[in-house]
């Protein structure tokens, strides 16, 4: 039988959570909310706490004493029967949905001092502060799932995970689930001073104090206007259709050069990094060639492919290529010999090895290269329309300057930067999807 | 595990490799001289079938040859005004690359140490980020007085970039036991970040650094042939081994295109290296695993 | 004593290994035999870096030796004039970090084995791997990745993914040590209880005498760099042991009969300033 409350003093509750894991990882702050939702209650040698089938209400800590825990067979535990000392937590139904009768029969052995907390309020305040209640529940899954086999219980945690994120975790887009934790935080409120700071200054400095060297420039509300216009003075706006000539120009020239490098690069790497011979035949002429600077290459190019657009696209690709084919063979050294000795002892062939160790463990990487490679395919696009285009972003940013269309160079810069972000997201996409294990692995981990 | 200091099977194979990347590619230039032969019609054919030119291998037919590139380079290092390109060329990169790290820097572990800034800065730098620096060619020439400091103003914004992304990553990227590790002995806010963050952050600003001077020397290079009709002494020397490769390429010899390409080339590798080097220095601890 | 079982007997014969880093030779493994009984529980003691570590190497088929010869059921793995075995499914490793695939599911890492092997169809590998999930208590995270699980489940996992393919020996190297103390008791009465059923031979190489003692037949305690044997102790305590072992009269006898020689080997390496391979 239950003895009577005893008032809560919040530091010794603070001291006793500290020493109690789940309850470690979480704030000061999060843990006094904890404790004004608890109480400590002492019980003697042969007091039932609960019962099999009993409401499940509260969480319980054990600060001293012994209290048995023996569980219900249909639990199926590993261990149906346990001891339980100071520190231990128990009676965690109480955080289940689908529980909420007990599991077990718990009675105390040796007299023992207990703190209760409320189940409802504590996941409202797990629920309330998405950071904590991430990583105390993951912590309370991985407690359980050490001791019990039931996969009702595992599925029941995995939708209290649900609960605290607007996204399913399983085959969930990450992207969302940053998106969806970074609006809670005062992350966006910030970034709004940043970019209010940043365009402000813009404005008064070209077009309202006038400042020497920036009342040249094309001030911000010109640009603008420019921009929005149904008939822009220069011939370049969101509604004309010269704009988005130019953009998918750029946009295609980029996607053939970094498919083409995609395609011969992966493998290059790939080789590169599996066999030393490949490697110590072909490096040396790769790292010759790879100090010339891309622009370097641009009237050879001119020179060697007669049509321009091959040599844009060339130039674009030799950058890609590059980058691709490093990061590549620096994520097959990167991977632990550990993998594929394991590999090796199983019983695999050379070829088995290269198809399920290496290239799924230098997948990282890669896809770390695909980003690198496709920003520094905009970099030299750019340049090679510069130079030598006649349609596409960067010739649009040459000729505007040589025109004397100022406001149209920096729309041609903002939409250059916007394009440029979403193509490497884009990659990133893709590499976040095929490297499904990486995300939960990073969810799990309370990140 | 056996390792000798020299391993002389891989020298010898990458020497090799080298020999006969060179060897072919004096062959594939030549390819006007030979391709005509008789033996070689349905080549040719097969050539003209793609949509080739039928009288030389493709790409590599229309570039000099490695001999003609090194008979042009004899010619070339009499020249003072070759000399003069490197000269500028090398100036511009250090001028543009010092200023990047100078401001970088700071602003890296700025944004690094202080959440405030980071969630102001951040946000704008990373917007501004994907626009390739050659794009700000044009709005930077309107901005600055002189052609000089709008290409040191571009190169600068090529490094910068690289710079403080890897600051910042490096400096997040310190194990958090190192803090936890000086505050349980008692250190002050400025102790830490003079004895933990900067040392720690320093293999990263490396990378960065070294990253940031490949960057650096291509927009250099291409800042020089943008601007290329510009340079106002006239002759080889003017505008830097950009300019060089430019104007050789508008004045018809192709071999000196290649020659400039080299120089280049070899620039930036003792550029890279230099930096390694000095990183190396500066970092002693990871020389020992 | 472990019944007689048929396989996976090996004879460890005056083996040498000789490092040869700038010309400098070490010596890692100084004429070292050791005979390991079929179906036995043989526990390899000794301090960091004296060399252990290169014996299973050397059985696993990873490094070569420089002289002697190991024996497996009688049939050579390595000499003198052959001195790299061939890494084969009859002598499985589980690493001291786990080489668990982090890109496979669990129930793929364990069925990789045979897949690779191709000998069953894929429905029988994935009855096989789920029934042995199963029997060690795994069931319910089989399509779940190493990352998402404890460190001591994948531990379990591993060595579900070596028995899978009916290995004659599981060599084991320092697999608990990344382990805090409470999950190592666990994954000890799990692993005897997995031996239980499969009767493997066990070379277990480990720092703690504890570890060594509870878990062994045999218990090798090895000298400081270069290694070989210093005494052997035969654990006598009966199987099948549970963790009342470990405060039996037996366990503190056999315990202050080798602590000091382990001791000794202990402080030597300190001084010797080894760092942990």
């Amino acid at each position: 039988m239950e003895q009577a409350k005893q008032p809560v003093k919040t530091e010794v509750m603070l001291d006793i959570f500290k020493r109690t894991m789940p309850f470690q990882v979480v704030s000061d702050a999060m843990l006094r909310k904890i404790a004004a939702v608890s109480w400590r209650v002492t019980y003697e040698p042969g007091a039932v706490i609960y019962d099999a089938g009993d409401k499940a209400d509260d969480i319980y800590i054990v600060v001293s004493g012994k209290i048995e825990h023996a569980l219900e067979p249909d639990v199926q535990a590993r261990r149906p029967v346990q001891t339980l000392k100071a520190g231990d937590v128990f009676g965690w139904a109480a955080l289940l949905e689908k529980f909420p009768a007990r599991l077990a029969r718990a009675i105390c052995i040796e007299r023992a001092e207990v703190v209760r907390i409320n189940g409802d309020e504590l996941l409202r305040l797990l629920e309330s502060d998405p950071d904590a209640g991430d990583v105390v529940m993951s912590r309370f899954a991985t407690m359980i799932r050490q001791d019990y086999t039931v996969p009702d219980l595992i599925a029941q945690l995995r939708s209290i995970h649900r609960k605290l994120h607007a996204a399913d975790i399983q085959g969930m887009n990450p992207t969302l689930y940053r998106v969806s934790l970074w609006l809670k935080s005062p992350r966006p409120y910030l970034m709004l001073i940043g970019f209010a700071l940043f365009l402000g200054f813009w404005y008064l400095a070209v077009e309202v104090w006038k400042l020497p060297r920036f009342r040249e420039m094309p001030g911000i509300t010109g640009v603008i206007k420019e921009w929005i216009s149904k008939d822009p003075t220069y011939g370049l706006s969101l509604y004309t259709p010269e704009y988005y000539e130019h953009i998918g120009m750029s946009v295609w020239r980029v996607t053939q050069a970094f498919f083409l490098a995609t395609i011969l690069g992966v493998p290059f790497g790939l080789f590169l990094g599996w066999s030393k011979t490949f490697k110590e035949y072909l490096f040396p002429v790769f790292e010759t060639l790879r100090p010339i600077p891309i622009l370097a290459w641009v009237p050879l190019a001119i020179v060697m492919f007669v049509a321009t657009e091959s040599a844009v696209i060339y130039l674009t690709f030799l950058a890609s290529f590059y980058a691709t084919a490093l990061n590549t063979m620096l994520g097959v050294d990167s991977i632990d010999e550990s993998y594929i000795r394991a590999a090796d002892c199983l019983g695999a062939s050379k070829w088995q090895v290269f198809r399920h160790v290496i290239v799924p463990g230098a997948l990282p990487f890669i896809f770390t290269g695909l980003q690198i490679s496709v920003g520094v395919s905009w970099f030299s696009l750019v340049a090679a329309e510069m130079v030598s285009g006649q349609y596409g972003l960067g010739y649009v940013i040459n000729t505007s300057y040589t025109m004397v269309r100022y406001p149209t160079i920096v729309i041609g810069m903002i939409t250059l930067g916007a394009v440029g972000y979403i193509t490497s997201a884009i990659v990133r996409l893709v590499g976040d999807y095929l490297m499904q294990w990486r995300l939960r692995e990073l969810a799990m981990g309370g990140r | 595990m056996a390792r000798r200091k020299f391993d002389t099977r891989s020298i010898t194979r990458g020497v090799i490799s080298i020999v006969v990347f060179v060897i072919l590619w004096e062959i594939g230039s030549r390819s006007k001289q030979w391709l005509g032969a008789d033996i070689f019609t349905p080549v040719r054919d097969a050539l003209g079938a793609m949509g080739f030119k039928k009288n030389y291998l493709p790409w590599i037919g229309a570039v000099p040859a490695p001999t003609e590139v090194l008979q042009a380079w004899a010619g070339v290092i009499t020249d003072p005004s070759y000399w003069l390109s490197w000269y500028k060329s090398s100036l511009r990169v250090l001028a543009g690359f010092t200023a990047a790290m100078l401001i970088g820097i700071p602003f890296g572990l700025l944004l690094a140490v202080n959440r405030t800034a980071f969630g102001i800065g951040f946000p704008v730098f990373e917007v501004l980020r994907p626009i390739p620096p050659l794009a700000w060619v044009p709005a930077s020439i309107i901005f600055w007085p002189t052609q000089e400091l709008s290409i040191a103003f571009v190169t600068f914004i090529g490094a910068f970039y690289t710079i403080v992304i890897n600051v910042v990553g490096g400096a997040k990227s310190i194990d958090v036991r190192y803090f936890q590790a000086a505050q349980s002995m008692g250190s002050s806010k400025w102790d830490i970040f003079r004895r933990i963050i900067l040392p720690g952050t320093l293999p990263s600003i490396v990378v960065g650094a070294a990253v940031g001077m490949g960057i650096t020397w291509e927009v250099v290079v291409a800042a020089e042939m943008i601007s290329g009709g510009g340079s106002q002494t006239g002759g080889t020397g003017g505008g830097g081994l950009g300019f060089f490769i430019w104007n050789s390429y508008v004045g018809g010899s192709y071999q000196q295109i290649v020659v400039g390409m080299i120089s280049i080339g070899i620039a930036g590798f003792i550029s890279s290296e230099l930096l390694r080097t000095l990183g190396k220095y500066v970092t002693p601890w990871l020389r020992l695993r | 004593m472990p019944q007689a079982a048929a396989r996976g007997a090996i004879r460890i014969d005056d083996v040498v290994k000789i490092y040869d880093p700038d010309g400098a030779a070490v010596m890692a493994v100084d004429h070292c035999s050791l005979d390991i009984e079929a179906g036995e529980i043989c526990m390899i003691v000794g301090p960091s870096g004296c060399g252990k570590t290169t014996l299973l190497n050397a059985i696993a088929g990873f490094h070569e030796i420089t002289s002697g010869t190991i024996t497996l059921d009688g049939e050579i793995l390595c000499d003198t004039a052959h001195p790299k075995a061939e890494p084969g499914s009859d002598r499985i490793v589980v690493f001291q970090n786990g080489a668990l695939f982090p890109w496979k599911t669990n129930l793929e890492n364990v069925a990789f084995g045979p897949t690779m092997q191709g000998e069953l169809t894929r429905a029988e590998v994935v009855e096989k791997a789920m029934g042995m999930m199963a029997d060690a208590g795994l069931a319910g995270v089989e399509h779940n990745f190493p990352g998402e699980i404890s460190s001591g489940m994948r531990r379990r996992v591993e060595i579900v993914r070596a028995l899978m393919n009916d290995p004659k020996v599981l060599l084991l190297d320092e697999p608990y040590r990344a382990l805090d103390s409470l999950t190592k008791s666990v994954m000890h009465e799990a692993l005897l209880e997995i031996y239980y059923k499969n009767k493997v031979t066990i070379f277990f190489i480990t720092h703690d005498l504890e570890e060594a003692i509870f878990l062994g037949h045999k218990v090798a305690i090895m000298t400081t760099r270069p290694c070989k044997p210093k005494k052997i102790l035969i654990v006598d305590i009966p199987h099948p042991r549970d963790y009342s072992a470990l405060t039996s009269k037996r366990f503190r006898e056999l315990m202050e009969e080798t602590n000091e020689a382990v001791h000794e080997e202990a402080l030597k390496a300190f001084e010797a300033g080894e760092k942990e391979g």
